[in-house]
């Protein structure tokens, strides 16, 4: 199970890193097409549908590294029982926050397959499909939350390393 | 309910979401739907996915990651330490010394991206370690980056006076122009505010090094060109019409993979943190800008901001108070809200309060997004604090704090706008 | 009391706006006060392409929509988009009653009820070059934001260059496009006199907003207050359309004004552009199937 996660927020990660890739295409075609006279309908739109997957899919990876930032001045300040308390109050209104976000945004997808709902740009995608990567995307931030919540739960989350916060 | 109640009750509601530790967009996502719950009859649900899912997909910000991403490619490379020691003989001689790099970077950085974020992310991500390491204290170095980086919206290209221009029916072009002044005066009082702080605080500040002839620190300079380079190709591409200002940033990425690859740090290793970096620390922004699209559309179902504003309106005040309370406005809500949602929220009303006053729309734009520039870095909910706070690890409260003499300057710098108009109109008036 | 939610994506200036602020006035003023509508304005609450779907899923109660925007969805939201059809404010209007049987009965199908359609001013050609035939148009880095300007630009041998509002004016200060299409209105309203140096007044289309309800907010309205709604929309209707003729005659005084050569347009060009206009329609009625014959036939026959 442990494993099966950890492979679920990596692959999600990556699927969000290769959206950042695909957001640099889409704008380098917009210019190359423009320059070199040829035309690439819609590469705005897919822009943005890429820039969505980066967005969405890297929520979980982000969040298990503790790079999602929060206030901590108040955590910080307790102890024992204490911040055990407040730390699993702070994470379930984080899960059920998130799983809301993950309910309504599968709702979206399902609605604009419903609706028939197609983008009205050039590109003309029926926008269900690229809704998905946000239905995925705070799916999978759902569970890593409700992951963390168990964890905190039985004593056995870590904290997240903080090693890119300095940068030597 | 009257609105004073509705909004003391959702201030409560925002302090103890993120006083209770929990994340920052979640804690927007919170408010937004405890408001339109308590305070408006419409269901959230929907019309929160609709929103979000608009505005993550949104082409127009799309120069945001692909920024984000430039400045982790840059940071693998030894770029920010050949600018330092181009830069270091010609700052050496000004109290502050290196920290002015921090708003020079920022000032030359605003005038290739549009947005206060990705100023902040691209540039700190450069400055930061290169500042620590020649032991410049922290306090200097976060508050002299997250003042300076709100520029990006004052300084042509500009994401939120494109949105004023169409809202206000004002020139783009003259708005852009009438942002130079402004943002240059922000600048030098900014570099003002560290020289003053060094001179007072002289053992704060590294040593700096030997001293050099004119002619040696023109051979330093040489250490310049690569930056100078990436920025000018930049800058290039949107001038002569090659790319937009929100394409240019591609064009930035791939500025910056040819440096990386030219010094010999481009490989797998460097080319998969940067990716996955960027995609991280975007994706963190993008949490947050998810959840303040939620709070502005749960703002509009209950109509506090433009509430608030009519009944500034209704006072029927002379110019000068007008402006004055309109001022404090978008100051206190700059507080809780993120600063185009503010305008988009109130343009409807405010605007024609404005014009009946006989006020000039493009000064105007300029005085509102000053007022914008503060919101970015005033607690609880200021954009720039944020990234700062992912990139450094400080607490919040700590960064409000060290920005907290740039809120300042940028509030004197309204007051000069008052008293000296010309600063915002004179530019454009030439064209 | 009841309180309905109003999105719109045009500025409070734009006149489309204004009339909807009138409408939401006088519904309030015939009802007493009954139905209360708040006009977000400027896309406060919802954005242009979010509209429509907000109205349908009754996140908004009315909203209105640019209706050629939704052409890929169903064509004959396309059909005051086709180039040349009709290029006059009578054929206009002769259009749009032709289309509406159809449009009513779709918007029914999505859970909408149509209250009332306004125009907007014709739409023309935007250069920096003077154009006396097509052939001028040739190989101009031509702005396209809809599938129907793209193919306009694809049959002109123009180059297409996809450029959002927003950057507009920035990609016409920097040269990255010398031509577009649009209406006299949007023209002066983003001060495309600025760069552009000519008008040509050749009224390729007259496009058309849509204000739609929701059906079951609407039906749960009692009648007199249904009657009250559907009596200030026939008005607003009315309104919008001179509203809409007005706007024309002052956008085009505002380019003059402001230096741009405006002109009808050679005999050429514009035989020219009827011919390309003909191969578009065809090419929407292949696509529209018998829905868009019957609508064009009755348009047809009551010219
Ligand atoms: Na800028
Ligand atoms: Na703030």
């Amino acid at each position: 199970m442990r494993k099966f996660l950890d492979g679920l927020y990596a692959t999600s990660g990556w699927l969000a890193g290769l959206s950042m890739i695909g957001i640099l295409l889409m704008v380098l075609l917009t210019i190359i097409s423009r320059i070199l006279g040829f035309s690439a309908p819609g590469t705005d739109a897919y822009a943005g549908y890429a820039m969505a997957g980066a967005g969405f899919l890297a929520l979980a990876s982000t969040l298990k590294r503790g790079e999602h930032i929060r206030v901590t001045l108040v955590l910080g300040m307790l102890k024992g029982k204490a911040r055990k308390a407040l730390e699993l109050a702070a994470l379930a209104i984080a899960t059920l926050l998130a799983g809301f976000l993950a309910y309504y945004s599968a709702r979206l997808v399902w609605q604009s397959w419903q609706f028939d709902d197609i983008s009205v740009g050039i590109d003309a995608t029926p926008l269900w499909i690229p809704q998905i990567v946000m239905a995925l995307g705070t799916a999978i931030f759902f569970i890593a939350f409700l992951d963390e919540f168990v964890l905190e739960l039985l004593g056995k989350r870590t904290q997240p390393t903080q090693e890119e916060y300095n940068y030597e | 309910m009257s609105e004073i109640a509705v909004s003391v009750t959702l201030v409560i509601v925002l302090f103890a979401l993120l006083g209770g530790s929990v994340w920052v967009g979640l804690t927007l996502c919170g408010v937004a739907l405890f408001g339109m719950e308590m305070f408006s009859s419409r269901p959230a649900g929907d019309a929160m996915a609709m929103t979000i899912w608009g505005s993550s997909s949104s082409w127009t910000l799309t120069a945001l990651p692909l920024f984000v991403w430039m400045g982790e490619i840059l940071y693998r490379t030894n770029l920010s330490e050949s600018m330092f020691r181009g830069l270091a003989p010609w700052v050496n001689a000004l109290p502050g010394r290196l920290l002015h790099t921090n708003v020079i970077g920022c000032t030359i950085f605003a005038s290739v991206s549009g947005s206060s974020a990705a100023t902040c992310a691209t540039v700190g991500k450069m400055n930061i370690p290169e500042l620590r390491k020649r032991g410049y204290p922290d306090e200097q170095i976060i508050g002299s980056l997250g003042g300076p980086a709100t520029l990006g919206l004052l300084i042509p290209p500009s994401i939120i006076l494109i949105v004023y221009g169409v809202a206000a029916e004002a020139s783009i072009a003259k708005l852009f122009m009438a942002g130079v002044l402004p943002g240059l005066l922000l600048a030098g009082l900014f570099s003002g505010w560290l020289m003053l702080w060094a001179l007072r605080n002289p053992d704060k500040v590294p040593k700096a090094d030997d001293s050099l002839t004119f002619k040696q620190k023109l051979w330093e300079s040489r250490h310049l060109i690569p930056v100078v380079v990436l920025i000018a190709s930049v800058v290039a591409s949107i001038y002569t019409g090659v790319a937009t200002a929100t394409e240019a940033a591609a064009i930035g990425v791939v500025g910056a993979f040819i440096l990386s690859a030219s010094q010999g740090a481009l490989n797998w290793q460097t080319f998969r943190d940067s990716l996955l970096g960027a995609t991280r620390l975007y994706c963190m922004i993008a949490l947050i800008l998810a959840g303040a699209a939620f709070l502005t559309l749960s703002m509009g179902y209950i109509g506090l901001p433009r509430q608030l504003a009519e009944f500034v309106g209704s006072l029927n005040l002379s110019p000068a108070m007008l402006i004055l309370a309109l001022g404090l406005f978008y100051i206190v809500i700059g507080c809780f809200l993120d600063g185009i949602s503010t305008i988009v929220l109130t343009m409807g009303v405010v605007l024609p309060i404005i014009q009946a006053a006989g006020i000039d729309p493009i000064w105007f734009g300029i005085f509102l997004v000053i007022t914008v520039e503060t919101a970015q870095i005033t607690p609880p909910v200021g954009f720039n604090l944020f990234v700062l706070q992912s990139m450094t690890g400080k607490q919040i409260t700590y960064i409000a704090r060290v920005c907290a003499p740039y809120f300042l300057l940028m509030v004197a710098a309204l007051v000069l706008l008052w008293f000296f108009p010309g600063l915002a109109t004179w530019l454009p008036s030439q064209m | 009391q009841t309180q309905w939610d109003m999105a719109t994506a045009y500025p409070a200036f734009n006149f489309h706006t204004q009339n909807n602020v009138q409408f939401a006035k006088d519904v309030q003023a015939a009802t007493n006060g009954a139905l209360d509508i708040t006009v977000h304005s400027g896309a406060s609450l919802f954005k242009a392409p979010e509209i429509k779907r907000a109205v349908q899923g009754g996140q908004a109660q009315v909203g209105e929509f640019f209706m050629v925007s939704f052409q890929n969805e169903w064509p004959l939201f396309g059909l005051d988009g086709l180039p040349f059809l009709a290029s006059s404010w009578e054929d206009a209007r002769k259009l749009y009653e032709a289309q509406k049987p159809a449009l009513e009965k779709k918007l029914d199908q999505q859970n909408m009820v149509l209250l009332y359609s306004v125009a907007w001013p014709p739409q023309g050609i935007y250069t920096k070059q003077p154009i006396t035939s097509a052939a001028d148009l040739k190989g101009m880095k031509w702005r396209v934001y809809s599938p129907t300007t793209a193919r306009i630009g694809e049959l002109l041998g123009a180059q297409p260059v996809t450029i959002q509002e927003a950057e507009l004016s920035q990609a016409l200060a920097t040269g990255v496009v010398d031509g577009l299409i649009s209406s006299s209105a949007t023209g002066a309203d983003n001060k495309l006199y600025e760069h552009l140096k000519y008008y040509y007044n050749v009224q390729a289309w007259i496009p058309k907003n849509a204000v739609v309800v929701n059906k079951r907010a609407f039906n749960a309205l009692d009648a007199d207050t249904q009657a009250a709604v559907r009596k200030a929309a026939a008005e607003a209707e009315a309104r919008g359309w001179e509203a809409a003729k007005a706007v024309d005659a002052k956008s085009i005084a505002t380019l003059q004004d402001n230096g741009m050569v405006v002109e009808p347009g050679t005999e050429q060009l514009r035989r020219d552009l009827a011919a390309l206009g003909q191969t578009i329609v065809q090419e929407w009625l292949n696509n529209a199937g018998d829905d868009g014959k019957t609508v064009l036939d009755a348009f047809h026959a009551a010219r």
